[in-house]
This record gives structure tokens, C-alpha cells and sequence, in this order.
């Protein structure tokens, strides 16, 4: 634990412990979402399927780095993450993102997907308005989380035929606003 | 449709086998099935048995999450 960083945090008003429980409960949501993104992947097959795969994987390996990104936080403000794997995912933040009874349904495979970025996108709304101004490192890191969610919630969100995103595929490597706390 | 008064709802804690049920804006919901409602607590800052019309004002989402939850009754003051 790094004393005087959970000190500084404490003493701006936040409670420590509700954020650190909220920060461990979205890591498990990250890389519990990493683990049902590979299966919802492995899915998508066929002409609409196929369309649909690669930003699929690029916010499959972002939710695995928004996982690596938040490790080292909680355990600077002395939490831990709990040994048990299956708790682990129990208590995650957001609901399994589970493949449809009917894997061949493009769009329940997309709605499940927006479905899993919107949970997220709430989740670290709620950090960074729990931590602006009161806890900037934590603040810093919810926010770059927040940005590469919801461009994944746009992506999916397009292909629903919800309206335009504005945004693009990534160009080049994955993570722009996450990277720089991936050591 | 069913009366609770505020003593009636903190029973419906989501603890101990019992349902979870939230009030909001008068009506009482059963949040029982949710995976964001596990043992009677969501998102760490929540607890059912509790009114939480106040609180949904500051939530990151609106009231239309509540929807596809059966409403159990009303809540009376």
C-alpha cells in the first residue's frame, strides 16, 4: 500500500473502502468481459458475424488492459484482489456477457455486447464522479477507461443500427487513452 | 397492489433468503433477479429495502433500467 496516496485520498472526502470495492468489482467485470468477449468472438462467423469480429477483439484485449491498468491502483490504496477466481467473477460489476442461446443471431450476439459497454460505462461514470477533483489518479485512470468504453458502446451501438458512431476502427495499437498506465 | 410503509420495505433487504425489493417514486419494484442486486446491494453504494427515489437522481443511469422489474406494490408514507 502506498500510505500517504491513500492518505491524500482519504482526507479529500473519499471513502477509500467503497472505492477500492468498486474498483475491484470493475477489474473482475474487465477481465470477466475479456473471457466471455473470447467466446462471443470465437462466434462470430458468417457474413454478418465476420463484420462485426474485429472490433469485437479490439474490446476484448481493452477490456483484458482496463484489467491490468486497474490492478496496480487498488492495491496502491491497500486493496487486494481476492484469491478465490470464482468470487471473483461473482462479484463483478456488470452481469456476465454470456453467449445467446442461438450463437447464429448476429444482433442478440451485438445487443449483448452493447449491453456489457453500457454497464461499464455507467461503472466508471460512477468512479470518476465519486473521485473528480478529490482523488486525481484514480480520477485519471476511470476516465481513460471510460473514453475506450464508450467507443466500444458506439461501435456496437452502429452495427444495431442505432445511428452513426463518429468514431472509427482503431488505427495502429489498441488502448489510445488507457496506455500510458500499462507498464 | 400491495401497501409498504417504509418499516415493511427494510425488511425485503435482499438478505438471509429474503427478496429485494427497492421503492422509487411510490412504487416498490423486486430486484430480486438482478446480477447487480446480489445479496441485497448495487454497485457498492445501494441497499435494497430502501426508498431510493433520491438516489437514482444521482445514479449513472435513469429510471428506465427499473422497467423490465416487477413492480410489487406501492410505498406509502
Amino acid at each position: 500500500m502506498a500510505k500517504v496516496t491513500r492518505e491524500v485520498v482519504e482526507r479529500a472526502g473519499v471513502d477509500v473502502d467503497q472505492l477500492l470495492e468498486l474498483l475491484v468489482k470493475n477489474a473482475a467485470a474487465e477481465l470477466t468481459t475479456y473471457y466471455y468477449y473470447t467466446i462471443l468472438r470465437v462466434n462470430l462467423i458468417g457474413l454478418e458475424g465476420e463484420g462485426i469480429k474485429e472490433i469485437a477483439e479490439a474490446a476484448r484485449i481493452e477490456d483484458r488492459n482496463h484489467f491490468e491498468a486497474l490492478v496496480p491502483r487498488i492495491y496502491e490504496l491497500g486493496g487486494s484482489l481476492p484469491g478465490d477466481m470464482k468470487a471473483f467473477h461473482d462479484m463483478s460489476a456488470c452481469p456476465p456477457a454470456s453467449l445467446p442461446e442461438d450463437p447464429t443471431d448476429v444482433k442478440v450476439l451485438l445487443k449483448v455486447l452493447v449491453e456489457a459497454e453500457r454497464c461499464a460505462v455507467r461503472g466508471y461514470t460512477q468512479i470518476c464522479n465519486m473521485t473528480f477533483g478529490k482523488d486525481h489518479r484514480t480520477y485519471d485512470l476511470a476516465l481513460a477507461i471510460l473514453h475506450e468504453e464508450i467507443q466500444h458502446e458506439s461501435w456496437f451501438s452502429e452495427f444495431l443500427g442505432e445511428g452513426p458512431s463518429g468514431h472509427f476502427l482503431r488505427r495502429g495499437e489498441t488502448s489510445p487513452f488507457v496506455r500510458k498506465f500499462l507498464e | 397492489m400491495r401497501r409498504f410503509t417504509l418499516e415493511d420495505l427494510a425488511r425485503y433487504n435482499g438478505k438471509g433468503g429474503m427478496p429485494a425489493y427497492i421503492a422509487y417514486k411510490g412504487q416498490v419494484y423486486d430486484v430480486s433477479s438482478s446480477f447487480l442486486w446480489q445479496n441485497g446491494r448495487h454497485q457498492v453504494l445501494h441497499e435494497a429495502g430502501t426508498d431510493l427515489t433520491a438516489a437514482l437522481d444521482q445514479a449513472p443511469h435513469g429510471e428506465d433500467l427499473l422497467k423490465g422489474f416487477p413492480v410489487v406494490g406501492v410505498l406509502i408514507r
